[in-house]
């Protein structure tokens, strides 16, 4: 079950940069899931390599995948952004297999372990044995998603977000940046992923596959949950996350990778805007 | 009978009700024009008879039958042309290209047939090419036959797209402001070809702003404000009518 | 002159066991597994085109049809002892009739949804090969596939092999030729370009799209089957989302939607990477690179070079 939530929220922070992305930018990001990958090793790099202690080697990684996302952002994003989301998503997809090999290149295939000393505590509460590292990542997530809701809601830069996901031209007309608006939520976005995986690097292994596969299952999330619809996309990552988790424990382990679509196929079968309709909006 | 009936149709948009409780009837051979302020819902009036839309409330029927929420590709092989208010072609395709696409519902054949090029499918195929040509020629595009529909000017894509709706030989045709950012020569030459329909007996319904082309061809008027039917009569009469002008107008 | 150009070409392409032999002869071997697979990837590559090209719809699935008919063709052939051909024609059958069990859910998905569920049916499919054993035998592959057999005739060496490939691709190549020109082609490309002016004339999008899918999966069942006979060994490893990257930079460098584009393409992309030993990350890497500045620079691949510079 606390399996389940700590997988909901790894995916609700992958899923809800994604559909940042896709509800304000409109752009289609196939290689988010290798900013997680990256930022996973960032994360692993300045935990065990250069032996930085845990609140600062998890900020190290958003940090960097912020710089990396936004040297990301110039380059190839600003050439696609104009163009018919077939390019966005070849392109993206590209970058991505560019980036998981290289990353298989240049850190081998061997998954890395990343234990912290709260990865290894465990909290006895009734029975209940739970790691600590458990509780932090389902705790950091709800501050998280509380936080981007504040950002969204209060700041200006979240109004321009929400304005843009609306309606982009209008923005344009009446004075709001959306060069500089995009590149914010695509450093929030870049954060996100970034965050989650130092989160939840001390849990689970780091391999440089393992980004392609987050991508699938955000995607199925974002679109499960309406696409676009921030708040849509992090539920529909929470019931993929525990419904993974049971079936895990119950069904079967191997076909756990499959439920995510599962899921998202069934769900568009019953409605197909998605959970939340076609709501654009954060 | 009517040819096209409108009962009470209702569309909603996020709390705006654009088309709202609209009663048409047109009867085949007739020429009625569908006029109104902007935004006062004539374009979705056609989308929701055509299938683009599906309606909220009211039904469409055609020649009698219900046609209400019909695919638009179901209401186009019924007999039922339309042109869009932004002007579209098949842009990679050619201009004779683009016409024979439109000849797609007369020429179902099986699949192997297609595949095998019988002798039949190529007299078929070689009839609407002949048929294509000669809408090319009406139409004034013949020497651009073979040019790509992209490459072709505002006007001339205007008026591809009115020879496609011809080209199946629809027994309705709603064409969507087909005078609109066009110069004043080819306006005349649409609204002979226009005539021409008419007086062939075809049933056209047209939505247009302008009004020298609505007063010129129409036999009735229909218009609408804020999806509302507010007036309907002869051209003369509609002309005349206070709460059109107030409309228009009177804000 | 030309002609005569395309006539020494074809009698080459014939003619390229016994050309291989007597140019490399150490090599022959290794010379006709590439001009096989080529062969093979090039008839693959062409039934992805129908889909993309012609049709317009990004569907990210096709591993999973590619490894549907590769693995019926694999358990008919072991455990049930089809002949070849039966073999090859139920591959291909299964495959489009997965194709439009799927693709009506999946048509009705605006075209972002569509590419995502392609991309989950094809991870589906990947998971499932690797774990349904009993089926599958999973990660253990399936082993023994007979060698081909056209009734008494057993296709058992590599030339033999080469002309079989080669008498499939051009199959493939009619095929595709018929479905993208004449009625049915300009209704596939109505329904790409424009298609709520497709629907206008009358043209049902989803049919045709779905009509595209289904023969698409077919041929790339078929292909799967030809693919398994030659290996004589099928693994789950066959149908990732690898072989969904190869299809793109081979369809989108060659050029989308262009019969000569895909099979510059095919040769381009199958033989080069042999040619040049590439390991496999590096191929993906180097791919992906090369994919990123196509699509950004010039989406009409290298066809709409050959076209500028014929001009």
């Amino acid at each position: 079950m606390l399996h389940g939530l700590t997988l909901g929220s790894m995916y609700a922070l992958v899923a809800a940069g994604l559909a940042l992305m896709l509800g304000v930018a409109r752009l289609i990001n196939f290689a988010h899931g290798e900013f997680f990958m990256l930022g996973a090793y960032v994360f692993w790099f300045g935990y065990s390599e250069l032996g930085l202690p845990y609140p600062v080697a998890a900020l190290l990684a958003p940090a960097v995948m912020v710089a990396f996302g936004i040297a990301y952002q110039r380059t190839v994003i600003r050439a696609i952004l104009p163009r018919s989301w077939h390019v966005q998503l070849i392109a993206t997809l590209a970058t991505s297999i560019v980036l998981t090999n290289l990353a298989i290149i240049v850190l081998g295939t061997q998954p890395k372990e990343v234990p912290t000393a709260l990865s290894s505590r465990i909290l006895d509460v009734a029975g209940l044995r739970v790691a600590w590292q458990r509780l932090l990542v389902l705790a950091a997530s709800l501050a998280i998603f509380w936080g981007l809701h504040w950002f969204v809601g209060r700041t200006r830069t979240g109004r321009a977000m929400r304005a843009m996901s609306q309606n982009r031209e209008a923005c344009a007309v009446v004075g709001v940046d959306v060069q500089w608006t995009a590149m914010v939520t695509f450093a929030i976005s870049a954060a996100l992923a970034a965050i989650a995986a130092a989160l939840v690097s001390p849990l689970f292994n780091i391999f440089p596959d393992m980004g392609t596969t987050l991508t699938l299952k955000a995607f199925a999330a974002v679109v499960a949950g309406g696409f676009g619809y921030v708040n849509g996309a992090i539920a529909a990552s929470f019931l993929i996350g525990l419904t993974e988790a049971l079936a895990g424990s119950y069904i079967s382990y191997a076909y756990k990778d499959a439920i995510a679509f599962v899921i998202m196929i069934a769900v568009l079968l019953w409605r197909p805007q998605g959970l939340f309709g076609r709501r654009i909006g954060i | 009978m009517a040819l096209l009936e409108v009962r009470g149709l209702v569309k909603r948009f996020l709390g705006v009700t654009a088309v709202d409780q609209v009663d048409l009837a047109v009867d085949s051979g007739e020429l009625v024009s569908l006029i109104g302020p902007n935004g006062s819902g004539k374009t979705t009036l056609f989308n929701c008879v055509t299938g683009y839309l599906g309606a909220d409330g009211g039904r469409v029927l055609f020649r009698g039958r219900d046609l209400t929420g019909a695919a638009p590709h179901r209401v186009a092989r019924l007999g039922v042309a339309r042109t869009f208010q932004q002007v579209s072609v098949f842009p990679r395709l050619s201009a004779l290209e683009n016409l024979l696409v439109f000849l797609q519902q007369h020429q179902e054949e099986h699949l192997l047939a297609r595949l095998l090029r019988t002798p039949r499918l190529r007299r078929l195929e070689a009839e609407a090419v002949e048929r294509a040509r000669r809408l090319l020629v009406l139409v004034g595009l013949a020497e651009k036959a073979d040019a790509t529909a992209g490459s072709l000017s505002y006007g001339q894509r205007k008026l591809l797209a009115f020879a496609g709706a011809l080209m199946s030989d629809p027994d309705l045709l709603l064409l969507d402001e087909p005078a609109a950012a066009v110069n004043p020569t080819m306006i005349n030459q649409l609204k002979d070809h226009i005539l021409d329909l008419h007086r062939q007996g075809k049933t056209v319904v047209l939505v247009e702003h302008n009004m020298d082309v609505v007063m010129d061809l129409s036999q009735r008027v229909v218009v609408l404000d804020h999806g509302q039917k507010i007036a309907e009569g002869p051209p003369d009469a509609i002309r005349r009518d206070a709460r059109v002008i107030e409309a228009y107008f009177g804000r | 002159m030309r002609r005569v150009g395309w006539l020494v070409l074809g009698v080459a392409i014939l003619a390229a066991p016994w050309l291989v032999a007597a140019v490399v002869p150490r090599q022959q071997r290794y010379v006709l597994h590439v001009l096989i697979f080529t062969a093979l990837f090039a008839a693959l590559a062409l039934s992805y085109d129908l889909v993309v090209g012609h049709v317009g719809s990004l569907s990210l699935g096709h591993p999973a049809f590619f490894g549907v008919g590769a693995y019926t063709a694999a358990i008919l052939a072991t455990q049930a002892r089809w002949s070849f051909l039966t073999d090859v024609f139920a591959a291909g059958l299964a495959a489009a009739v997965v194709a439009a069990l799927v693709g009506v859910p999946l048509f009705r998905l605006a075209e972002h949804a569509f590419a995502v569920g392609t991309l989950g049916l094809a991870l589906v499919a990947s998971v499932v090969a690797n774990n349904w054993v009993q089926v599958t035998r999973g990660p253990l592959c399936i082993t023994g596939i007979p060698k081909p057999a056209l009734g008494p005739l057993a296709v058992a060496t590599l030339p033999a092999f080469y002309w079989l490939a080669l008498a499939a691709l051009i199959v493939v190549v009619s095929l595709y030729r018929g479905l993208t020109t004449f009625r049915l082609g300009r209704a596939f490309h109505a329904v790409r370009d424009n298609e709520p002016l497709a629907a206008s004339a009358g043209i049902d999008p989803l049919k045709y799209r779905l009509l595209a899918f289904t023969i698409a999966a077919g041929l790339a069942g078929a292909v799967g089957a030809l693919y398994v006979h030659y290996l004589s060994v099928m693994c789950p490893e066959e149908m990732t989302v690898a072989l969904t990257v190869n299809l793109l930079v081979i369809v989108f460098l060659g050029g989308v939607g262009s019969l000569r584009g895909v099979l510059v393409g095919a040769v381009l992309f199958t033989a080069l990477p042999e040619v040049l030993r590439l390991a496999p990350t590096w191929r993906l890497v180097i791919y992906g690179g090369l994919l990123l500045l196509v699509v950004i620079r010039s989406p009409g691949g290298i066809e709409s070079l050959l076209r500028r510079a014929s001009r």
